[in-house]
C-alpha cells in the first residue's frame, strides 16, 4: 500500500475509530517508511498535547439568563393563545399588581424606591443629616428586602431567581429575609433556584442563621448538584464545625458516590 | 439516520431527538433538559473559537434562543447535536460579521491570541495552554472548527461531514491538514525554528 493510502487512515487512527486490519497495515507500513512514521508521530504528538486544554465552566449567570429567557418566551407564547378560564382570571387578578415585563417591574421597583426615599426624607427632615442618611439607607435596605421576599414567593422559577439576586444586593439582611432564603434553599422544587441561593449565601455567611442552617440543609438536599455546591461553600468558608456532618454524609448509604468523594476532598481541605 | 441506529448510540432513556420533538410541539419548557445536557460543551466550543468567555456565554444564549425561534424547522432525521452545531456555526458567523463592522480586518482573528492567560493557566500547565490557545487562534476558521469538533466535541467524521455538507474524505483530509498546521504554528510560537 502506498504512502498516500496509508496517510488517509491517520485521522481515523488519531480518534481511535479504526478497524484491526487498517491498524496492522499502518504498523507494517511505518516499520519500513520513515517519512510516514515521522508524520504519524508528529500528528499524534500535537493531538495528544491538545488534551491539556481544560474544559471550562461558564458562569452561573448563563444559566440564570437562559431560564429567564425561556420563561419570558413561554409567557409570550401563552399570550398569543389566550384561553379564558375562571382559574386564569383569578390568578391573573391576583398577580396583576406585579407587571410581567422586566422593564416595567424595574420601573415599579424604582418608583417604590423613590416613594420610600421621599417619605423617609419627609418624615425625618427635622433630624440631623447623618440620622437622615442612616434612615434613608434603612429604607433602601427594607425596600430591597421587601422586593426580594415577594419575588421568592412567586410561582415562576425565573421570578424566584430574580428574588435571589435582589436579596444578594441587601448589605445587612434581617433575620426574616435570611430565613426566607434558607427556606427556599431547603424547599424550593427548582434546582437552579436552590443553586443560586447557595451562591447568594457566600455573601451572608457571617450570619449565625446561615452558618447553622447551611450545615443542616446539606443532609436534607436531594440533588447532588446542590449538595456539591453546599460542600464547596462550607469548604471555602473553612467551616471546621462542618467536618462531623461531612463525615456522617460519607457514611450514609443513599448519597451519590461522587458527592461523597467531594466531601472527602473537602474534609482534607478544611482540615489543613 | 433511523431510530434503531440512534437508539444504539443513545444510552439515555430520553434521546435528545424525542425531547426536541416535544419542544417543537410547544412544550418549550423541555428545552431546559437540552440546555442542561449541552450548554457546557457548547460553551467550550465557542471558547475555542473566540477565546472570549463573555462572547461564548452570549453565543450559547443566542443558540438556545434560536433553537426556540426556529424549532419548527427541526426535522428529526439528523442527530439533534448536528442540528444544534449548525445553529451554533451560524450564530458564530453572525457574531463575526457584527464584529467585522466594529474591528479592522487584521484584528478579527487575533482576539483569542490576545486573551490574557488566567491565573490557573499561569501557575499550572501555564505556557502550554496559552501557546495552544494562541496557535488555535491562528488557524483559519474552518480548520479550527473541524479540529475543535473532532478533538473536543467528540463528533464523528461522518457527523462533521453531514454538518458541513462535505464528503467524509474531505473532512478527514481537512483534519489531517489542520493538525499539521497547528503543529507548525505551535512550534514557531514556542520558539522553534520556522519550518
Amino acid at each position: 500500500m502506498n504512502c498516500k493510502k496509508i496517510q488517509e487512515k491517520f485521522p481515523d487512527f488519531l480518534v481511535g475509530d479504526i478497524d484491526q486490519k487498517s491498524k496492522e497495515q499502518i504498523q507494517a507500513h511505518i516499520a519500513s517508511c520513515a517519512s510516514c512514521r515521522e508524520e504519524l508521530e508528529s500528528l499524534s504528538a500535537i493531538w495528544t498535547k491538545l488534551g491539556v486544554l481544560p474544559e471550562e465552566r461558564p458562569s452561573n449567570g448563563l444559566r440564570n439568563r437562559f431560564y429567564t429567557m425561556l420563561e419570558s418566551y413561554k409567557q409570550e407564547l401563552e399570550k398569543e393563545r389566550p384561553v379564558f378560564s375562571l382559574k386564569k382570571l383569578f390568578t391573573g387578578w391576583s398577580t396583576a399588581w406585579w407587571p410581567r415585563r422586566p422593564v416595567f417591574q424595574l420601573s415599579l421597583a424604582l418608583v417604590l424606591l423613590v416613594v420610600g426615599l421621599a417619605s423617609g426624607y419627609l418624615l425625618n427632615s427635622a433630624r440631623g443629616s447623618s440620622a437622615e442618611l442612616t434612615q434613608l439607607q434603612q429604607e433602601v435596605r427594607d425596600m430591597r428586602q421587601v422586593v426580594a421576599t415577594a419575588l421568592l414567593e412567586k410561582p415562576s422559577p425565573s421570578e424566584r431567581l430574580r428574588g435571589v439576586s435582589w436579596s444578594s444586593q441587601v448589605k445587612h439582611p434581617d433575620a426574616g429575609m435570611l430565613e426566607k432564603l434558607m427556606t427556599t434553599l431547603n424547599n424550593d422544587p427548582n434546582v437552579n433556584v436552590r443553586l443560586s441561593v447557595v451562591d447568594a449565601l457566600y455573601l451572608f455567611y457571617d450570619n449565625q442563621i446561615v452558618k447553622k442552617g447551611i450545615i443542616e440543609s446539606l443532609s436534607s438536599q436531594t440533588s447532588p448538584l446542590v449538595q456539591v455546591a453546599i460542600i464547596d461553600l462550607i469548604t471555602d468558608m473553612r467551616e471546621r464545625k462542618a467536618v462531623e456532618s461531612l463525615k456522617t454524609l460519607i457514611q450514609t448509604e443513599e448519597f451519590n458516590p461522587q458527592v461523597k468523594q467531594h466531601a472527602e476532598l473537602s474534609i482534607q481541605r478544611i482540615s489543613f | 439516520m433511523n431510530t434503531l441506529k440512534e437508539g444504539k448510540i443513545q444510552v439515555n432513556p430520553h434521546p435528545d431527538r424525542e425531547i426536541m420533538e416535544e419542544v417543537k410541539e410547544g412544550k418549550v419548557e423541555k428545552l431546559a433538559i437540552l440546555f442542561e445536557r449541552h450548554h457546557v460543551p457548547l460553551y467550550n466550543f465557542f471558547l475555542r473559537l473566540t477565546g472570549s468567555q463573555n462572547f461564548s456565554e452570549d453565543l450559547v444564549q443566542d443558540v438556545f434562543y434560536r433553537i426556540l425561534k426556529y424549532r419548527h424547522t427541526y426535522q428529526g432525521q439528523s442527530k439533534f447535536t448536528i442540528w444544534m452545531y449548525q445553529i451554533a456555526r451560524n450564530a458564530h458567523i453572525d457574531h463575526l460579521r457584527k464584529r467585522k463592522e466594529e474591528l479592522p480586518l487584521e484584528e478579527q482573528w487575533d482576539e483569542a491570541a490576545a486573551r490574557e492567560p488566567s491565573p490557573y493557566e499561569e501557575v499550572e500547565k501555564g505556557q502550554d495552554i496559552a501557546l495552544l490557545n494562541q496557535a488555535l487562534a491562528r488557524l483559519p476558521l474552518k480548520k479550527r472548527e473541524i479540529l475543535v469538533l473532532s478533538r473536543f466535541q467528540n463528533m464523528k467524521y461522518r457527523e462533521i461531514a453531514e454538518l458541513f455538507g462535505w464528503q467524509i474524505g474531505t473532512v478527514k483530509a481537512s483534519v489531517h491538514r489542520a493538525i499539521k498546521d497547528l503543529g507548525k504554528i505551535y512550534f514557531e510560537l514556542s520558539g522553534g525554528a520556522a519550518s
